[in-house]
């Protein structure tokens, strides 16, 4: 994106009612330009500035209490996520989602179709299976809904150093009809967004996933946003080990 | 920020004391009702640490991303509390909604009439733009239909909003 572009979309960037894809768009640029980022630094300005003159209002002293101590609650929930638990738990559902994956795009389907209905029991199969792909191992982690919002699901990883690494995300949104797009991210703030979105069923069930050569094992966090760019739900999976 | 994510008690309280005041005031604004507004505040601090990680600095200062989070999270309650009247209308439930006291009303228009003093540098379509855009997240494109103007004009009147607010605004700090 050159400035012309996208200086007249800093006001909404900054405000935050861009897209996650036109928002992406704009970081990238920022990275790179002095000049729009001093300008976007400018607008965030006038925004905190706003925010600390118009709406500052003091609570009741008892909310304190009551935030510190959901936050304590927040903290003490066990963070280790399932995979690294009980490193099998999702080795069918892996499988099963690899199954779809690669049906879908029409590749390695000697390998994988012919072990399908080994890899459900036999978890050295799944391990021989990776070796076949030259991956290293499937994460997977489950979706968290915002609040106000109706959403659960899944999201599956493979990680191939042969660049045939994939994603995989299942949501279940019953009453939901709008295309959700699914955004990957990793911690240094690169995204990739999935080409298709989620498109649901009658039954509010829906999937996507993609198959690409690019590295994803710093990816470790999937934002799930409507047609306004609003989050609907987010979920993490384990760096790989 | 590091500290908050490493569990800091002393963390979380500096954090309290820098933002729950303007996420309150945020929720007095948007919502009008005392109690939903520290419900917005509990829920904007469970939402800041649950989300942390992916807080970049180079998108934008601490300060904007916190209340983005609260203005996200006073805009859905503020449907879900539209669905439960339209589904409570019918069932007459006396508890349904739970009205704010005068001396609250009182409040939630004070922070009203010091976000309209702040704007007053303004002219009238600016202070529209941003009080679309700003406290219910409306894009460009939704703020220029709302408004009856081209979507340039709304982008222009938000960005002149922001900066001129930003002139005034530190100004008065300095002084």
């Amino acid at each position: 994106m050159r400035c012309e572009g996208v200086r007249p979309q800093l006001p909404d960037y900054v405000l935050g009612t861009l897209s996650e894809t036109e928002t992406a768009a704009i970081r990238r640029h920022l990275r790179g330009c002095a000049s729009c980022r001093e300008d976007a630094t400018q607008l965030d300005k006038g925004v905190a500035l706003f925010a600390g003159a118009a709406h500052v209002a003091e609570p009741p002293p008892e909310l304190k209490e009551r935030v510190l101590a959901v936050l304590e609650e927040e903290w003490a929930e066990p963070t280790t996520p399932p995979s690294r638990r009980r490193p099998f738990r999702f080795a069918w559902q892996a499988m099963a989602a690899a199954l779809i994956v690669i049906a879908g795009v029409g590749a390695w389907a000697g390998v994988a179709q012919n072990k399908a209905n080994h890899f459900r029991e036999d978890a050295l199969a799944y391990r021989r299976f990776l070796g076949a792909l030259g991956g290293k191992d499937v994460r997977a982690g489950t979706l968290t809904a915002a609040p106000g919002v109706t959403l659960d699901g899944s999201v599956t990883m493979y990680d191939s150093d042969k660049g045939q690494s994939w994603v995989l995300v299942l949501a279940r949104a019953p009453g939901w009809s709008d295309p959700v797009t699914v955004t990957l991210q990793d911690r240094s703030g690169r995204e990739i967004t999935v080409p298709f979105p989620i498109k649901f069923d009658a039954n509010g069930e829906g999937w996507t996933g993609m198959v690409t050569g690019a590295n994803l094992s710093s990816f470790d966090h999937v934002v799930l946003t409507g047609a306004n760019g609003r989050m609907l739900a987010e979920g993490s999976v384990a760096p790989p080990e | 920020m590091r500290d908050f994510l490493r569990k800091d008690a002393r963390a979380a309280e500096d954090m309290y004391h820098r933002f729950a005041p303007r996420v309150f005031g945020l929720g007095l604004v948007m919502l009008g009702n005392p109690s939903q507004a520290e419900d917005l505040v509990q829920d904007t601090f469970v939402k800041v640490w649950r989300t942390a990680r992916s807080y970049d600095p180079s998108r934008g200062s601490l300060d904007t991303w916190v209340l983005l989070i609260a203005r996200s999270l006073a805009i859905d309650l503020i449907r879900r509390r539209v669905l439960e009247t339209r589904t409570m209308a019918s069932q007459e439930d006396p508890e349904a909604a739970v009205e704010p006291s005068p001396e609250e009303r009182v409040e939630a228009q004070d922070l009203v009439g010091r976000a309209k003093a702040a704007m007053g540098s303004l002219t009238p379509g600016q202070r529209a733009a941003l009080e679309l855009a700003y406290f219910q997240g409306k894009t460009s494109a939704e703020v220029a239909e709302l408004e009856g103007i081209p979507i340039g004009t709304a982008k222009t009147r938000i960005r002149t909003a922001l900066a001129k607010i930003r002139e005034v605004l530190e100004v008065e700090h300095e002084v």
